[in-house]
């Protein structure tokens, strides 16, 4: 046994230990970026719903219902419309 | 006999402080029992190291399996289905996360505040919820599609016996309004109905798999082979536009429930891209609630008329006859014919307003079915066949939807004179309000026979020539008469637009026969004459209260949804909005709206 072989023995234990350590390690982080995959699809399901719920309250039935209703609105016609033709762009404002 | 006892243990001490070097145990123990302790030790590191070599080489696939099967789990990673979006990419259909809760019947246990409270979330009825228990089996489905957020307000109340399986639901934000186009799913998410079945193979998402590693509390760890990714259903969209969708289905209700009418129906195309911007049907009904309809109820409700109901176009054709005329130089649009009184095969053919002579145009713009009669009579059967086969009519609309019907053309070798001239003014024949709808793209694209879609289209369609551009915009000019003073539609004028179109009414059929006192409105125009951009359809079934003619049922429906459409489409007003017939307009929007 050389002073060689010691300092060796103890670097292959840290080794050893250090990849335990590295094991865990990467373990705890794969678990962490699962959850956060979960959460993802977790929260792009909330999204989903949420969008068809917002779109659900504001469709045009229930829009025009209480606008004519609630805010005493009526529908546009040509003969309150000042259309103005805009060379630049295609559309014709309104 | 303590004595004895310390003297015995005082003598074994004194023993063996001495043991390596007593005479009498060394000479007492033979070589050979040491060997056999070497031996037997020897042979139990080999056992060892041979079933070491056992598990690591020779049987390492059965214990790496075993492994495996302790600590690998396979999960399925759910494909969500494609979306079906309008074309503005408002959504139609989305699927939605959700549960379905079992209960098992034997470990049940609740507080009645608990089940109170649980009912609430459930959403269910004291006697439904009975229901369930009334079975054999040990566990029920107790509801399904439950949003996430209740499941998770459920766990807390710390029910026993409840557990959920995370799915789908499909969610329909539209409603009533394009229940008919986009249709509907089942619980296990596979299209019945509409559009959700004619696009099932693009909407339907692949499952994926993903092999993982848990350890001993649970927690994953590793993956364990790749994982094969979901494959998401395709996003479909649709050349609807809900606002236009709106429009058409809130006037067609409108419309049926304002002359008590049985049923109706309506179809907005595009002309220059062939795309159907609204196909609405009343009744209608909501596709998430389906379920609190009787069968009979659905069945109604479900019909896409616009494309299932076929009937005797009638006067909607006649600007075909009329046009085909022109076509092959028979007659001009101010050619006079002759209108008195008109005989085939014996049988005398009746005007409602009868004149003596009348120009083509005047023949359409009065609906004249002597004048029609008289015009088809002049052609050979098989010229008017192709015309009306031409046009779509006996042909199944190449478009995506299922159940769309062909309607009927008899083929012309069995036509006699006499159906000849009924056939003039769209007597036995068939076709769908989709049909006639497309047929008219004939009069509003110069002549050309446009293809239809459901989908968006982003480049102008090309269309098949039938008529030659003069005439088509000759007919146009007659279609215009139609609704001006002294046509059948007056009421189809919309403010700031011109309108052109063609009214019809007829005896709705009532199984072989026609009931005597049940019509079917309709009228098929288009919008702006000058350079049409829309041609829409309306069709009212059964009106009952008050006039039963499609210039004062359907022709008002097409006015307001036109208006409002080309104003969508951004499409500037092509008149005077201060004219006379604007005037007219108001004062019967202010009557409308006085009532």
């Amino acid at each position: 046994m050389t002073r060689t072989h010691f300092v060796l023995l103890v670097a292959l234990i840290f080794s050893c230990l250090a990849l335990v350590q590295t094991q865990y390690e990467s373990r705890r982080l794969f678990d962490e970026t699962n959850r956060a995959r979960d959460e993802l699809a977790r929260l792009d399901a909330e999204a989903q719903r949420l969008e068809a719920e917002r779109q659900a309250q504001a469709t045009h039935l229930r829009v025009e219902k209480v606008a004519r209703e609630k805010l005493a609105m009526r529908t546009v016609t040509p003969a309150v419309t000042q259309y103005v033709v805009d060379t630049a762009a295609s559309g014709v404002g309104k | 006999m303590i004595g004895t006892k310390r003297r015995t243990s005082s003598a074994v001490s004194a023993r063996s402080l001495a043991y390596a070097s007593s005479p009498l145990l060394a000479s007492k123990t033979p070589p050979w029992r040491s060997r056999l302790l070497v031996v037997l030790v020897a042979l139990g590191f080999l056992g060892l190291l041979g079933r070491a070599v056992y598990v690591q080489i020779v049987a390492s696939d059965f214990y790496l399996a075993q492994g495996e099967r302790r600590f690998v789990h396979t999960v399925d990673l759910p494909a969500s289905r494609g979306r079906i979006i309008d074309r503005n990419g408002l959504i139609l259909a989305t699927s939605v996360a959700s549960n379905t809760v079992y209960v098992n019947l034997k470990q049940y246990v609740a507080t009645p505040s608990q089940r109170r409270e649980l009912l609430r979330l459930l959403g269910m009825t004291p006697a439904e919820f009975n229901e369930r228990f009334d079975s054999k089996l040990t566990e029920v489905v107790l509801k399904r599609q439950l949003p996430d957020d209740a499941w998770r307000q459920i766990r807390t109340l710390g029910v026993k016996g409840l557990r959920a399986e995370a799915g789908y639901t499909r969610s329909y934000p539209e409603g009533e309004a394009a229940a008919h186009v986009v249709g509907f799913t089942d619980v296990r998410e596979r299209g019945q109905e509409g559009l959700e079945l004619a696009f099932e193979k693009d909407l339907e998402g692949r499952d994926g798999q993903r092999g993982i590693v848990r350890d001993g509390v649970g927690r994953v760890i590793d993956d364990y082979i790749e994982a094969i990714d979901p494959e998401h259903g395709r996003e479909i969209q649709l050349s609807i536009d809900t606002k236009v969708q709106f429009f058409a289905y809130q006037r067609v209700r409108d419309a049926v429930l304002e002359h008590k009418a049985k049923a109706g129906s309506a179809v907005v195309i595009d002309v220059v891209t062939g795309e159907v911007l609204a196909l609405a049907n009343y009744p209608s009904y909501h596709p998430a609630q389906r379920g609190s309809l009787t069968k009979e109820q659905f069945s109604e409700a479900a019909r896409n008329r616009a494309l299932t109901d076929v009937f005797e176009p009638g006067s909607v054709v006649k600007p075909f006859v009329a046009a085909w005329a022109l076509e092959t130089g028979r007659v001009k649009p101010n050619t006079v014919i002759n209108t008195a009184s008109f005989s085939v095969g014996g049988k005398p053919i009746r005007d409602t307003h009868p004149h003596d002579a009348m120009t083509v145009a005047e023949i359409i713009q009065r609906s004249s079915n002597i004048g029609a009669a008289k015009l088809a009579m002049q052609m050979e059967p098989r010229e008017l066949w192709e015309l009306y086969s031409n046009v779509g009519f006996g042909q199944r609309p190449q478009i995506e939807f299922p159940g769309a019907v062909s309607g009927r053309l008899r083929p012309y070798k069995h036509w006699k004179p006499v159906d000849q001239s009924r056939l003039a003014f769209g007597y036995g024949l068939s076709a769908s309000l989709l049909q006639m709808a497309r047929a008219y793209t004939v009069f509003a694209r110069d002549g050309e026979l446009v293809p239809i879609t459901m989908l968006r289209q982003d480049q102008p369609a090309a269309g098949v020539r039938v008529l030659s551009p003069q005439v088509a915009r000759d007919v146009r000019k007659m279609l215009q008469l139609v609704t001006e003073a002294g046509g059948t539609a007056t009421r189809a004028q919309a403010m700031g637009y011109s309108v052109g179109g063609k009214t019809g009414t007829a005896y709705a059929q009532d199984g072989a026969d026609y009931a005597g006192n049940k019509y079917r409105a309709w009228f098929v125009g288009m919008a702006p004459m000058s350079s049409p951009r829309i041609v829409m359809a309306v069709m009212i079934d059964q009106p009952s209260a008050g006039s039963h003619y499609g210039g004062d049922v359907a022709a008002p429906v097409f006015s307001s949804v036109v208006q409002q459409t080309l104003r969508l489409l951004n499409v500037p007003p092509d008149l005077e909005v201060r004219r006379q017939i604007m005037a007219q307009a108001v004062a019967q929007a202010a009557v409308a709206g006085a009532r």
